[in-house]
C-alpha cells in the first residue's frame, strides 16, 4: 500500500478533479436518458404547444454533449494524473534500487522492476478511479432518490452495494487463490521452458523431444483448468448481475407505477425514472472485473515494498579510526553473505600506488568481492576497506573506475555513451577518448558518426569493440585507481590480446588491479595475488613466483600447455 | 483486420454458431425493449401496477434470454479459443524442436519463451474478444435499424445517416492520431525504454559515478514523456470523443424527432419509446468494437509471429542415412559446404578422429558445430557418410550418435542422477553412479538423488560439465560436439576438468570448438577457421611449424609471456 496511498494524498486536487470528472460522465450519461423519457413521456401528453418541451430537448441535447465531453477530459486528466505518478514511482524506485545493486547479478533482473510500475498504472485506471468515481455517484444518486422515497432509496441503496462492493469483494475472495496459484505455475513454466530453450540441441540429440512436449503441456493443462474455472465463474456472475439489474429495473417500475398512482410522481417521470438505470448500472459492472486483477498487482506491490525494506538494511556500521597510505588496504576485513560461508574472515590486503596487481583465484574466491568491498558496494562486517586512506563514500568514482565483463551500453548515442563517464567533456575531449582506445575511424565510419544511436550501432559492435567503448569511459573518469573485473571474457585470445595491449597502453602510471582467472598477459603485472576460499595462498611477482612457486609454475604450464 | 482469421481451423462452425445465436440474440434485444416500453407505456396511462405485470415478467423473460443467449456465445467462443490457441502453442513447440537451437539464438531465448507463453494467451483473448464482436457489428445494429424503419421512418433515416458519418470520423481520427504518434515513435520509443534501459545498466552508472545524478535525469525524461504522451493522447482520444459525441447527438436528435411527432400526434409513445430504449443498443457494437482494441491488436501481432514461427522452412525430408554406428571404418566428407557465414569448407575424416576448431569469433566456430549437430542445412555443397550423400545432417541416425556439450550444458530441476540419464532414461541408478564417479562427481555421490537447479542444489560450472561428461560416458555414443565448455572455468577447474574428458574422447569422433588452445595438443586435427573459410588444417606440430594463422593465434596467446619465461629459463 506504501506505493498507492501516498501518491492519492500528494495529488489531492488532481484526484478530486479525476473522479469528479468520472462520475460526472456517468451522470450525464444517466440525465441524458433521464431527460429523453421525460421529454418523450411529457410530448406523448400532447402539451398545448412546442414551448412546453422546450426545456427537455435542450436538456436532452446538453446532456448528450456533455456526456462525451466530460469522458474526454477524464480520459485525459487520469492519463495526466497516472504519467505524473509513475514518473515520480521511477525516481524513487530508482532511489531505492540504487545502493542495491551488488544484490542483483544482472541488469535483466533490475529491470523486470519497471514491468511492476507499469502494473501499478493498471490499479489506478482500472480500479481506483473507477471504483472511487462510482462510489461518488452512487452516494448522489441514492441521495437524490432519498429526496423522493426514503424506504426505496434504501432499497436501490442495497442494490448498488451489492455492485460496488459485495461482487467486486467476492469475486476478489474466489479467484484470489486460483490467481497466485496460476502465478507459481507460470514462473515455473517460464524456468522450465527457458532452459528446455537453452538445451534445444541436447533434446534433439536425445531424441525425447516428444517426453519434453508432453511433460509441459501437462503442466499448461493444469493452468488452462484453473483458468476455464476463473472464467465460468466470470462468465456466471457477469450473467448474474445482468439479471439483477433485471429486477431493479422491474422494482424500479413496480414503485415508480405505484407513486404515479398515488399521485406522488407525474407519470411522465416512470420512464426517466426507469431508463436511468440502465447508464448507472452499466458504470458498476466492471468494477467486479477490476476487482479480480487485484492479487496480480498485489504481488508487484509487494515486490516493491521488499526493494524499498532492502535499501534500509544497507545500513553502514561505524568503523573503527584506522590509516594506511595504500591506494587500496583491506584491514581485518570480515564479509559474508549468509552466516554459514564467510567469503573473507579478517583478511589483510594493500595495494600500493602505482602497482599492477592481478588476482588470480577461482570462482567464487572471493575475487568480484574484493571489488565490490573496494568500491564500497558492499560495506564489511568486520575491519575496514580504506581507498587512498578514506573508506570509500559516494564519491569513490573519482578514485576507482571499473571495466567489468559487460559494460552496458545505454541507448543514446554512441557520444553520449562515452561522455557518460564525465559529463562536462568536450565532443573534442569524448574524441581524444576514443582515439586512444582504436575506435575513433571506426565510429567515423558508421552512417551518422559519434551520433549513431547505440541500438543501431550496438549490434554492430563486437565484444572487444563494446569493451573498448567503456575503456574510453574509464579513460574520461581520469581515477588514479582501475579495476579490471575479468574484461575479457568471452573474448578470442587474439581480440583478447589486441585488448589489453591497449588497457596498458592508455593506462600507464594508474594503479591497476586485474581480475582473471587465467594467466596471459601477466607478464606485464607487478604482482600476482592468488585467492582461494577468501585466503591469499600466493602472493609476488610474477618472474618470481613462477621460478619458486611450484603451483604457479603448473598453472602457467596448465595455460601454456603448447609451449615446450 | 482479422483476415488470417479464417486461417484457423474449425472457425467456420464457431462463426456459424455464433451467427445464429447473435441473431436470436438480437430479436431477443429488441423484444426487451418493446415490453419495456409496453410495461411503462401501460403505467403512463394510468394503468394499475397489476395490469403491467405481465409485460414486466415478459421484459424480464427477454432479459433473461438475451443475456443466456451471451453466455452461452462466450462459452462457444471460449472453448474454441482455448482449444485454437493451446493446438497453435503446441504446433509452434514442436516445430521449435524441430528447427533446432538456431532460431533461439537467433530471436533470443527469453523472446521465444515469452511468445510462446504470453503470446499464446493474447491470442487467446484477440480471439475471445474479436470473433462475438466482430459478428455482432455485422447483425446486430442491421437487425435493430430494420426494426426501427419499420416502427419510425424519420428516426430509421437519422440512425442510417450517423453511423457511416460516425465511422467515418473515427477512422479519420484515428489515422490522424496514429500518423502522431509514428511521427514520434522513434522518440517516444526512447523516452518510454528509458527508465528500463537505466535499471539494466544501474550498475554502469555506479561505476562511472553517475547512479546519484541520473535520478534528476530518470525524473526530466519522465516528465518530457508525459508531456508528449499528453499531447499526442489529446488527438488519440479525441476518436472515441467523436465516436460518444456523434452516438449521443444522433440519440438526442432522434428522441427529439420522436418527442415532436408525438406532439402532432403522428405516434404513440409506446412505438416511440421502444425505439428511444433501442436507439443506444443500436450503437453498442460499433463502441465495443472500439474498446480492448489494443488487447486485440497484441494478441494478432503475436498470432502472426507464431504463424511465421510455423512458416519456417525445415530441412527438406531426404532419404534417410544409414548408419548404426561410428567406428573405426565410417567416413565423413565435406565438400564445398556453405551455410549461414561458412564458405568453402572441405574435410574429410575417417574413423575416430578428434578434430579441434578454432578461431576468432565470428569465425564460424560455432555455426559449423551447428551444421554437424543438423541444426543448419547446407545453401550448397555435400556431406556425405559412407558415400551417402546429404543436404543436411538432420538425420536420426545421426543424430542419435550424437552427444553435446556446450559452454553451459543443459541441466534440469530434477535429481542428479535423472540429469545424467538425461540420454539414456532407462539407464540403472548403477550404471548412473559409475558414470558419476568416471566424470569425477564422486563428491556429489551421496546426492545423486538430490534435486537440483531451480529450488535445489546449485551447482557450480564445472560440475555441470562433469554432468555433461558423465551423461556422455553413459550414453556411449560415439560422436561427441563440443563447443567452447570451458571458456568459463578458472585455470585449475578446467585442468581437473580435463583429465576426465580426455578419457571420454578415446575411440570417439570428436569435434572441439574452442578459444583455449591448450586443448589442441590433444587433437589429431586442427580446423583454423578465419571468416567463415578454412585458413589452415593439420596437426598441432603441423600447424606450429608452418608460421601463419595458428602460428598467429598460439603468439596472442601467449604474448611476451614467451619471452618472459625465456628470460626466466636463462635465469635459472
Amino acid at each position: 500500500m506504501n506505493w498507492l496511498i501516498p501518491y492519492m494524498k500528494e495529488h489531492k486536487r488532481l484526484l478530486a478533479v479525476v473522479v469528479f470528472l468520472g462520475s460526472l460522465t456517468i451522470f450525464a450519461a444517466s440525465a441524458l436518458l433521464f431527460s429523453s423519457g421525460y421529454l418523450i413521456s411529457k410530448a406523448a401528453s400532447r402539451p398545448e404547444n412546442l414551448l412546453m418541451i422546450y426545456v427537455p430537448i435542450v436538456m436532452v441535447r446538453t446532456f448528450g454533449i456533455m456526456r462525451s465531453v466530460s469522458r474526454y477530459l477524464d480520459r485525459l486528466t487520469s492519463h495526466s494524473l497516472i504519467l505524473t505518478i509513475v514518473s515520480r514511482m521511477r525516481v524513487r524506485l530508482y532511489e531505492a534500487l540504487r545502493p542495491q545493486t551488488a544484490r542483483f547479478k544482472t541488469g535483466d533482473a533490475l529491470s523486470l522492476f519497471a514491468d511492476d510500475i507499469e502494473h501499478l498504472q493498471d490499479v489506478y485506471i482500472k480500479l481506483i478511479f473507477p471504483w472511487l468515481s462510482a462510489l461518488l455517484l452512487y452516494i448522489v444518486s441514492i441521495a437524490a432518490l432519498g429526496y423522493f422515497s426514503v424506504p426505496f432509496a434504501l432499497v436501490m441503496g442495497l442494490y448498488f452495494f451489492v455492485f460496488t462492493v459485495l461482487v467486486p469483494l467476492v469475486s476478489l475472495l474466489v479467484t484470489k487463490a486460483k490467481q497466485t496459484r496460476q502465478k507459481e505455475q507460470r514462473a515455473a513454466q517460464y524456468s522450465q521452458l527457458a532452459d528446455a530453450v537453452m538445451g534445444l540441441g541436447d533434446w534433439i540429440f536425445s531424441g525425447r523431444q516428444r517426453s519434453f512436449i508432453d511433460s509441459y503441456e501437462r503442466r499448461e493443462e493444469e493452468w488452462t483448468k484453473i483458468e476455464a474455472f476463473k472464467r465460468s465463474f466470470t462468465r456466471g456472475r457477469d450473467f448474474a448481475l445482468q439479471l439483477l439489474i433485471g429486477t431493479a429495473v422491474v422494482a424500479m417500475m413496480i414503485w415508480a407505477g405505484g407513486q404515479s398512482t398515488s399521485g406522488q410522481i407525474a407519470p411522465v417521470l416512470i420512464a426517466a425514472f426507469t431508463l436511468v438505470l440502465f447508464p448507472i448500472t452499466e458504470a458498476f459492472l466492471p468494477l467486479s472485473s477490476a476487482a479480480e486483477s487485484w492479487s496480480g498487482w498485489s504481488h508487484s506491490l509487494n515486490r516493491l515494498d521488499a526493494v524499498e525494506q532492502g535499501k534500509s538494511q544497507q545500513a553502514k556500521t561505524a568503523s573503527p579510526a584506522a590509516s594506511s597510505s595504500a591506494a587500496i588496504a583491506l584491514q581485518d576485513v570480515s564479509f559474508s553473505y549468509n552466516e554459514q560461508a564467510p567469503i573473507f574472515d579478517h583478511f589483510h590486503m594493500a595495494i600500493e600506488h602505482g602497482e599492477k596487481v592481478a588476482i588470480l583465484g577461482p570462482s567464487g574466491s572471493g575475487k568480484s568481492t574484493l571489488m565490490q568491498l573496494a568500491f564500497g558496494l558492499i560495506a564489511p562486517q568486520n575491519g575496514v576497506v580504506l581507498i587512498n586512506g578514506y573508506e570509500p563514500d559516494d564519491d569513490i568514482s573519482r578514485e576507482i573506475a571499473v571495466l567489468n565483463q559487460q559494460p552496458y551500453l545505454f541507448n543514446t548515442t554512441v557520444m553520449n555513451n562515452v561522455r557518460l563517464a564525465k559529463p562536462n567533456a568536450s565532443d573534442q575531449e569524448v574524441m581524444e577518448a576514443v582515439k586512444k582506445v582504436h575506435l575513433h575511424d571506426y565510429i567515423q565510419a558508421l552512417p551518422n558518426g559519434y551520433h549513431t544511436m547505440m541500438q543501431e550501432a550496438g549490434a554492430r559492435f563486437s565484444g572487444g569493440e563494446r569493451q573498448r567503448i567503456a575503456l574510453a569511459r574509464v579513460l574520461l573518469q581520469q581515477t588514479p585507481i582501475v579495476i579490471l573485473d575479468e574484461p575479457t571474457i568471452g573474448l578470442d585470445p587474439i581480440t583478447e590480446r589486441q585488448l589489453m595491449d591497449t588497457v596498458f597502453e592508455v593506462l600507464h602510471g594508474n594503479t591497476i588491479v586485474w581480475i582473471t582467472h587465467h594467466l596471459a598477459g601477466m607478464e606485464k603485472m607487478d604482482r600476482i595475488v592468488f585467492l582461494e576460499e577468501g585466503k591469499i595462498q600466493m602472493d609476488g611477482p610474477p618472474a618470481e613466483l613462477f621460478a619458486a612457486n611450484t603451483r604457479y609454475k603448473r598453472l602457467y604450464e596448465l595455460d601454456y600447455g603448447l609451449m615446450s | 483486420m482479422g483476415k488470417d482469421l479464417f486461417r484457423y481451423e474449425g472457425v467456420a462452425p464457431v462463426l456459424a454458431g455464433l451467427t445464429f445465436f447473435t441473431i436470436i440474440q438480437a430479436v431477443l434485444i429488441i423484444l426487451q425493449a418493446k415490453w419495456l416500453a409496453m410495461a411503462i407505456t401501460g403505467l403512463f396511462n394510468g394503468g394499475a401496477v397489476d395490469a403491467a405485470a405481465a409485460d414486466m415478467a415478459l421484459f424480464f423473460a427477454a432479459l433473461t434470454g438475451r443475456y443466456f443467449i451471451h453466455f452461452l456465445k462466450q462459452k462457444i467462443v471460449e472453448r474454441y479459443s482455448e482449444k485454437t490457441s493451446n493446438a497453435l502453442r503446441q504446433k509452434v513447440l514442436a516445430k521449435l524442436f524441430s528447427l533446432g537451437p538456431r532460431l533461439a539464438q537467433k530471436e533470443g531465448t527469453g523472446k521465444l519463451v515469452t511468445l510462446i507463453i504470453e503470446g499464446t494467451g493474447q491470442f487467446r483473448t484477440y480471439l475471445d474478444l474479436f470473433l462475438p464482436k466482430m459478428i455482432n457489428m455485422l447483425i446486430i445494429p442491421v437487425s435493430i435499424w430494420l426494426f426501427i424503419v419499420w416502427s419510425d421512418r424519420t428516426s430509421g433515416v437519422i440512425l442510417a445517416v450517423t453511423l457511416p458519418v460516425l465511422l467515418i470520423f473515427m477512422v479519420l481520427l484515428g489515422f490522424v492520431a496514429r500518423k502522431k504518434a509514428d511521427s514520434q515513435w522513434e522518440g517516444y520509443q526512447r523516452l518510454a525504454g528509458h527508465f528500463t534501459d537505466s535499471l539494466r545498466g544501474l550498475q554502469t552508472l555506479t561505476y562511472l559515478g553517475r547512479a546519484r545524478s541520473h535520478s534528476q535525469q530518470i525524473e526530466r525524461v519522465s516528465e518530457d514523456y508525459r508531456k508528449s504522451t499528453m499531447s499526442t493522447l489529446k488527438v488519440a482520444f479525441l476518436s472515441s470523443f467523436a465516436l460518444d459525441f456523434f452516438t449521443m447527438l444522433s440519440v438526442a436528435t432522434v428522441a427529439v424527432f420522436l418527442g415532436l411527432g408525438l406532439i402532432d400526434g403522428d405516434m404513440t409513445l409506446l412505438p416511440a419509446l421502444t425505439i428511444l430504449i433501442l436507439a443506444p443498443e443500436y450503437f453498442l457494437p460499433v463502441r465495443e468494437l472500439g474498446t480492448d482494441y489494443h488487447a486485440t491488436l497484441n494478441g494478432q501481432e503475436a498470432g502472426r509471429a507464431m504463424q511465421a514461427i510455423l512458416a519456417i522452412e525445415e530441412a527438406k525430408a531426404e532419404q534417410p542415412v544409414f548408419l548404426e554406428r561410428w567406428s573405426a571404418d565410417d567416413e565423413l566428407v565435406v565438400s564445398n559446404v556453405h551455410a549461414a557465414s561458412l564458405k568453402n569448407i572441405s574435410f574429410s575424416i575417417k574413423g575416430h578422429q578428434k578434430i579441434g576448431i578454432i578461431g576468432a569469433s565470428g569465425a564460424g566456430k560455432s555455426t559449423l558445430i551447428d551444421v554437424l549437430g543438423g541444426f543448419l542445412g547446407l545453401d550448397a555443397g555435400t556431406i556425405s557418410i559412407n558415400g551417402q550423400e546429404a543436404a543436411h545432417l538432420q538425420k536420426d541416425a545421426w543424430q542419435n550418435l550424437l552427444t553435446y556439450i556446450p559452454q553451459h550444458p543443459y541441466t534440469f530441476s530434477g535429481t542428479l542422477a535423472d540429469n545424467i540419464r538425461f540420454y539414456k532414461p532407462d539407464a540403472t541408478d548403477e550404471d548412473v553412479l559409475k558414470a558419476a564417479d568416471q566424470a569425477g562427481l564422486s563428491s556429489l555421490k551421496a546426492l545423486v538423488h538430490e534435486t537440483i537447479g531451480e529450488g535445489g542444489r546449485q551447482l557450480s560450472g564445472g560440475q555441470m560439465q562433469r554432468i555433461a561428461v558423465a551423461r556422455a560416458l553413459l550414453s556411449d555414443r560415439p560422436i561427441v560436439l563440443l563447443d567452447e565448455p570451458t571458456a568459463h572455468l578458472d585455470l585449475e577447474t578446467e585442468a581437473a576438468l580435463k583429465e576426465t574428458m580426455l578419457p571420454l574422447f578415446e575411440d570417439r569422433l570428436v569435434f572441439f570448438a574452442t578459444h583455449r588452445l591448450h586443448w589442441m595438443q590433444e587433437m589429431d586435427v586442427v580446423i583454423v577457421l578465419e571468416r567463415g573459410h578454412i585458413a589452415e588444417m593439420g596437426t598441432h606440430e603441423e600447424l606450429s611449424k608452418k608460421g601463419g594463422m595458428y602460428t598467429a593465434f598460439v603468439q596472442a596467446a601467449q604474448g611476451d609471456a614467451h619471452e618472459l619465461a625465456y628470460s626466466i629459463h636463462e635465469r635459472a
